[in-house]
């Protein structure tokens, strides 16, 4: 039976068996803001996070900035060519240290410099200098120069964050002693992705759009397709929705959508005749087009509980696009756009409070999947 | 001062409609930080902004200077003379560092 607000059942936690009525999150945790603060630290603290893209910042230097939740870091190429990620905190006091710096205009710098007081890092986050007034005491008539200890370099640098990679794509954990590494939250997504040459492919488009909903909403919606028949009617052409699969791991899901047999096979990047949508929890998906040589990303970054960003990432063999895949991104654009008008209804209903909990169908599994992660990190 | 608010990015198609004018000022930080791109208004009251002596215009436009002027209002009107948002935050900075503006209250400007 439907859990409106007004029924005698209370909401229960998401049920493990999804044939059960309570199969899904309860409303309020897509439109509660104490939820969104909680699940910065349950969820944008604890699980691997994607970073951003190798081949963005190919030479020693480079560097862009990502911000998650109420953290920002810097991602840049050391001296060495090991990409390492840093809290864009100064060490001394703490004030933030480059400016916003996208991946897809990303900078160049010798070493990080914080503009309050001069402090300066080596690439590698070790504290290269600081201005000659932290090595002497002139201002301070109860203190002499002899009294003044060097700052250690190793034990005064940047606050480094855990990175690891799939192929090309580079992944943050901010919890110092992850209880999962990357490779087992990843499972064999690592093991796919990592067969692909991903790495050949260059960053082509960006688009980033704003929509007015809850990221989980979003995130649900890309998790099925049973709204696709209904809503994508120009996507679903060539698609057999029948023959096609939704496969759930621990903490990743594909959404294999067959194509019909006349797609040339230079047109995709994997073997399968399919195209594989890739969902990767929490909030990042690898999306492997049956009709396309090139990949997406996208990244569904909260703005707070009713707001989120999708930063949506193109990659070709060549950035410069021929008319084919200039047509083929317009299509995913439209996708998207009709995926938004979607989501955006969708939660003008849970905001309206009239739904306790809603109900999932037997092929919304991923979904279930995704609701299960959810709740077990709130439980955390 | 009041809304509706448009403006859109002047790379890509993004666009954001407001009733606060600090909401677009707001947009434009959040698009910029993954974009690089800029924002232009598409739709302001009319204010008739005919200086581009940005503390002039801040103070034609500030009612309580103890509030100061929310800085989307300051970009609508400026952006009378093509302005973009960047522009005119840029701008804002450059003034405050010259000591020509304050900010009594966050993303609220007056002139000294």
């Amino acid at each position: 039976m439907t859990r409106w607000t007004n029924s005698a059942d209370e909401t229960q936690a998401v049920s493990p068996d999804i044939t059960d009525e309570t199969n899904a999150l309860p409303a309020d945790c897509f439109t509660d803001p104490d939820v969104w603060e909680l699940e910065k630290e349950t969820i944008f603290a604890n699980y691997w996070l994607y970073a951003g893209h190798e081949n963005c910042i190919p030479e020693a230097g480079d560097y862009f900035t990502r911000t998650i939740g109420d953290r920002q870091v810097i991602v840049a190429r050391d001296q060495e060519g090991e990409v390492r990620v840093f809290y864009n905190v100064c060490a001394h006091r703490g004030s933030k240290m480059v400016e916003d710096t996208p991946m897809t205009d990303p900078g160049n710098m010798g070493r990080i410099q914080c503009p309050y007081h001069l402090w300066t890092y080596d690439l590698d986050g070790s504290l290269r200098s600081t201005p000659k007034s932290f090595e002497e005491a002139s201002l301070n008539p109860d203190l002499d120069d002899e009294e003044v200890s060097g700052l250690d370099p190793d034990e005064n640098g940047l606050l480094e964050v855990q990175t690891d990679n799939i192929g090309p794509l580079i992944f943050l954990n901010f919890d110092d002693d992850p209880s999962l590494s990357l490779d087992e939250q990843a499972g064999k997504m690592k093991t796919r992705l990592e067969s692909l040459p991903l790495e050949e492919y260059e960053h082509a488009r960006r688009y980033v759009s704003e929509v007015e909903c809850n990221w989980k909403t979003f995130a649900g919606n890309y998790s099925e397709c049973d709204h696709c028949q209904a809503n994508h009617q120009d996507w679903i052409k060539g698609i057999q929705l029948n023959e096609s699969e939704l496969e759930v791991n621990d903490y990743h899901w594909v959404l294999h959508y067959t194509h019909e047999e006349d797609i040339e096979d230079e047109l995709r990047i994997h073997d399968e005749h399919e195209a594989q949508f890739h969902y990767f929890w929490p909030n990042f998906t690898v999306n492997m087009y049956g009709t396309a040589d090139g990949y997406g990303t996208y990244i569904i970054d909260p703005i707070d509980e009713e707001r989120f960003q999708l930063i949506a990432d193109y990659y070709f063999a060549d950035p410069d696009l021929s008319d084919a895949e200039e047509e083929f991104v317009r299509t995913s654009r439209q996708l998207q756009e009709e995926d938004f008008e979607l989501v955006e209804r969708q939660y003008d209903g849970l905001r309206s409070g009239a739904l306790a909990q809603a109900q999932l169908g037997p092929n919304e599994h991923t979904l279930h999947r995704f609701h299960r992660l959810v709740q077990e990190a709130y439980e955390t | 001062m009041t809304g509706p608010f448009v403006a859109a990015c002047v790379d890509c198609e993004e666009r954001r409609e407001a009733t606060d004018p600090n909401e677009i000022v707001r947009f434009y930080r959040r698009h910029q930080s993954v974009t690089g791109h800029d924002v232009a208004w598409e739709q302001t009251p009319s204010l008739g902004v005919a200086s581009d002596d940005v503390p002039e215009v801040v103070s034609s436009l500030v009612t309580d200077p103890e509030e100061g002027v929310p800085l989307g209002e300051l970009s609508a009107a400026m952006s009378e003379l093509g302005w973009t948002v960047g522009e005119t935050l840029d701008a804002v900075y450059d003034h405050r560092m010259r000591g020509a503006l304050w900010e009594p209250q966050d993303d609220y400007v007056s002139a000294v």
